[in-house]
């Protein structure tokens, strides 16, 4: 796993609404902004609900790793890559929900959970844009670079929301608790890795096969594509 | 029915669907509103609580709940591999750094590593909360219809936000089959999945990358239906949910006063509970 979950009753009630009414707020921004630029279309709807449904089913799927053990992917950045972060950031609001509903991640962490997530997904994307555009990477390493940095960053974003929240019960210090949480953040790092390097090959695949599905900055820096931009799905 | 699931220890949603809408419990039969507002007050419950005894009678209460909807407990022990992970990974390390009394220690790489009375007692309070609001969840969703979840998914959430929802949850079946079909098709081809890191990285993308082609192509070919038949921006509901029955207000009620109890118990007055 990438990331570590929270689950239910790690925080206190008061975190809890804090973390909570911020993703919201995103959230409510995202939607925000969607209605801005022309509405959440019936096609850009129907294609962040079968990204939610196909990220949800390579979740439930284990990747043996060798001396790992065995690996699952949520590949947050990935769909960040494919369909923005306004929309992106919908569907891990509700790729968080289905998940509660599961027990990966409580109900009451949704708002932790979505905040971290979002992080994924907006870096995935601005990060992708950047290195394939500005420094004219090849998809791989784009692909790479953006899932990993942006999976490392959330990682140390879980760090910082449970310092700052505090454990229920613990009667550790905020520097304690940062201690302990930054050893966890090390073991997630190699995990995103292992994330960026998939999310790299994916990025790859679909360049080869279908390059009008990546975003429409990828136009005219990849190989052969030379299809229209005006159907490209990010939103920003 | 689920035709297969590729690993144990996640919720098959198919084998989910086929509880949720075949079961003749009580619990079946019983409110959707009611079944989502008892789990509000298990997960403010849990979060609210500390004494252990009270959490592990939360926890026991979600469990009875479990059982008597006829749900198997063999999965469902199956199923909490990931919670429980998840709480492990997050306080491991407190388990040796919480102040406390010592009850082992041990040298690892020369360095005195203690087990503390009060950092078993935080993992035992953390795993206990989580299990007993999973428990509960995953019996409300394991009793409760997809037409019903979807009333109340277009009611709570945002229109943009339930469209997604409702769709995401009903081809994630179709989805998932999608993915085991060509893991099948690898199986029979190559018969073992552990290769090497490049190849196995690799053979895993093409997999997944294909998976989201076709959610692409899926999700235009949806859109044109759905425009073609005049969506007009909202799902039609399924049904209209009843409202739920006195019983159904009698246990919300008392859910709510014992959330109301605890929160006083908590951050007022904690002799109130007997100080457990």
């Amino acid at each position: 796993m990438a990331h570590v979950h929270l689950e239910d009753g790690a925080f206190s009630l008061f975190w809890v609404i804090v973390w909570s009414i911020a993703a919201l707020g995103l959230i409510w921004i995202a939607i925000y902004g969607l209605g801005r630029r022309g509405g959440l279309t019936t096609r850009k709807m129907a294609i962040a609900a079968m990204c939610v449904a196909i990220g949800f089913a390579i979740f439930q799927i284990e990747i043996p790793i060798p001396f790992v053990g065995a690996v699952h992917m949520n590949l947050t950045p990935l769909i960040g890559i494919l369909v923005g972060p306004g929309l992106g950031s919908l569907c891990i609001l509700i790729i968080n929900i289905f998940s509660a509903a599961i027990g990966h991640g409580g109900w009451g962490m949704i708002g932790a959970n979505t905040l971290v997530n979002l992080i994924e997904v907006v870096m995935g994307f601005y990060l992708y844009r950047l290195l394939r555009s500005t420094f004219k990477l090849g998809r791989f390493p784009s692909g790479f670079g953006a899932a990993t940095t942006a999976l490392v960053v959330s990682a140390f974003a879980v760090v910082a929301i449970v310092t700052v929240s505090g454990i229920q019960d613990s009667a550790q210090s905020a520097e304690g608790t940062l201690g302990n949480m930054l050893l966890l953040a090390a073991v997630n790092v190699v995990a995103a890795v292992i994330e960026g390097v998939v999310t790299g090959y994916i990025i790859s695949f679909i360049g080869r096969v279908r390059p009008d599905l990546l975003p429409d900055h990828e136009h005219g820096l990849g190989r052969g594509d030379g299809k229209s931009t005006k159907e490209a799905i990010p939103d920003v | 029915m689920s035709r297969r699931s590729y690993s144990k220890h996640i919720p098959d949603f198919r084998l989910i669907s086929h509880y949720a809408e075949n079961g003749r419990s009580h619990i079946h039969g019983m409110n959707a509103w009611t079944k989502a507002a008892l789990l509000g007050c298990v997960l403010a419950l849990a979060i609210v609580l500390t004494g252990m005894y009270l959490l592990l009678l939360l926890y026991f209460l979600s469990l009875v709940y479990y059982v008597v909807a006829r749900l198997p407990l063999k999965l469902l022990i199956g199923w909490y591999s990931l919670p429980v992970f998840f709480v492990v990974t997050l306080t491991l390390f407190f388990l040796f750094t919480e102040p406390g009394k010592e009850l082992v220690s041990f040298s690892l790489f020369g360095t005195r590593v203690v087990i503390t009375d009060a950092g078993v007692l935080l993992l035992a309070k953390l795993m206990v909360r989580a299990l007993a609001v999973v428990t509960f969840s995953l019996a409300l969703i394991m009793t409760t219809r997809f037409q019903d979840i979807g009333a109340i998914a277009s009611r709570l959430l945002p229109s943009p936000l339930a469209n997604m929802f409702l769709l995401s949850y009903r081809f994630t079946f179709e989805t998932t089959d999608e993915v085991s079909d060509v893991l099948d098709a690898m199986h029979s081809r190559s018969g073992n999945l552990v290769r090497g890191i490049t190849r196995q990285t690799r053979m895993f993308a093409g997999i997944f990358g294909l998976g989201f082609i076709h959610a692409f192509e899926r999700g235009e070919r949806i859109a044109k239906a759905m425009e073609a038949r005049g969506f007009s921006g909202k799902f039609p509901e399924y049904s209209a949910l009843a409202r739920p029955s006195a019983g159904g207000y009698a246990m919300v009620a008392f859910g709510t006063a014992c959330f109301a109890l605890a929160l006083y118990a908590r951050y007022f007055d904690s002799s109130i509970l007997g100080g457990m």
